[in-house]
């Protein structure tokens, strides 16, 4: 997709022109969003720091490979790759956790590497299902979520399977 | 309002840290477990550091977005289809809408408060889920992103020729998993009371 390398400085240059033409002080809006970002950044890093370690721990051991030798003649039955069955359990659970394997799984195989690409597909195209909806469910203290997390599961499991087929 | 998710995630970390360590144990390599530990902090550290360029240039964009009016444009573009989707939208309309454009320009912190404000418009108050409630929870357990930036930021890290690549196959996969979302809450909401 060489286009895309073009695509987005020219969509760049536009929303910068737009903006200067709505009037904003694109220097100044700029630097608050970077600002705003490192606070994210800062919060993330204890997450990070977690996961990392119970997965540095899993794949030190080899618990994680063995888990994985356990369940790849199954998942290769359904056309998903050994090393994303990990990525795929953890994910709806944790971003942090999922962002972590997904470097793991790209420093091993290669970003490039049709591994590589669908690990990076799945990452990006699906969500921390069950962290949303407890969040949200939690904050008003809706106990009886009806068809919520089934709807969010299942949409999650077609995002990944998509994901898999166009990576 | 997190109790329930750092419950789950309290259980997660435990049984996965014991497992590691355990298997460790039993293969009496105490100094293997000690480089592991280490590795773990370490390499968060690390990834930090690695997702916060891209992360710090994509969140000062998008923020020059924000302030051309972009995303309002955009959560007012959504309010008719939206309420096709959720009958009861009523004046949940507004939060739903910025969440879901937050969203999908990638502001993940900027989009929790509106949804949460969102789910307390759209609550009755009975500790029941209702069916434009399910609908918003669903729609918003599938990510539909513009641009995925901490996989594109993981991606250059680990040294891929086009960190891009992976946009547009990642934006379908997304659509479909929206469209998932909605097909199968309105239908599980018929059989789900």
């Amino acid at each position: 997709m060489k286009w895309s390398t073009l695509a987005i400085p020219v969509l760049v240059a536009v929303l910068l022109v737009y903006a200067l033409v709505k009037k904003v002080n694109v220097y100044k809006a700029f630097i608050e969003g970077v600002g705003e970002s490192l606070r994210s950044l800062v919060s993330l890093l204890p997450y990070l720091a977690a996961m990392l370690t119970a997965i540095s721990l899993l794949k030190g051991s080899g618990a994680l490979s063995f888990f994985t030798g356990l369940i790849s003649p199954i998942a290769e039955k359904v056309g998903v790759k050994a090393p994303l069955v990990p990525l795929i359990a953890l994910r709806p659970f944790s971003g942090s956790g999922a962002l972590a394997m997904l470097k793991e799984i790209l420093s091993e195989y290669g970003a490039d590497s049709p591994v590589g690409r669908e690990a990076s597909v799945i990452v990006g195209s699906t969500e921390t299902v069950f962290y949303t909806v407890s969040v949200y469910f939690g904050a008003v203290g809706v106990t009886k979520t009806r068809q919520a997390v089934p709807a969010a599961i299942i949409s999650g499991l077609v995002g990944t399977a998509v994901g898999l087929v166009l990576a | 309002m997190y109790a329930y998710f750092s419950g789950m995630m309290n259980w997660v970390f435990v049984i996965l840290t014991a497992i590691g360590l355990a298997v460790f144990a039993a293969k009496g390599d105490g100094e293997g477990a000690m480089t592991a530990l280490a590795e773990g902090t370490g390499g968060a550290l690390q990834l930090t550091l690695e997702l916060a360029g891209p992360f710090m240039l994509w969140s000062g964009l998008f923020k020059v977005a924000e302030k051309a009016g972009l995303t309002e444009s955009l959560s007012r573009l959504m309010r008719k289809p939206l309420s096709l989707l959720m009958p009861d939208l009523g004046d949940a309309a507004a939060p739903v809408s910025l969440n879901l454009a937050a969203n999908f320009f990638g502001l993940g912190n900027a989009a929790t408060p509106f949804g949460i404000e969102a789910v307390r418009r759209l609550d009755r108050g009975d500790g029941r889920a209702s069916d434009s409630m399910a609908m918003f929870i669903a729609l918003n357990a599938s990510a539909v992103e513009l641009l995925p930036t901490s996989v594109i930021a993981v991606r250059a890290a680990c040294g891929s020729a086009d960190p891009y690549g992976i946009v547009v196959p990642t934006f379908i996969a997304s659509l479909a998993a929206a469209f998932a979302a909605v097909v199968s809450a309105k239908l599980l909401g018929k059989v789900i009371k």
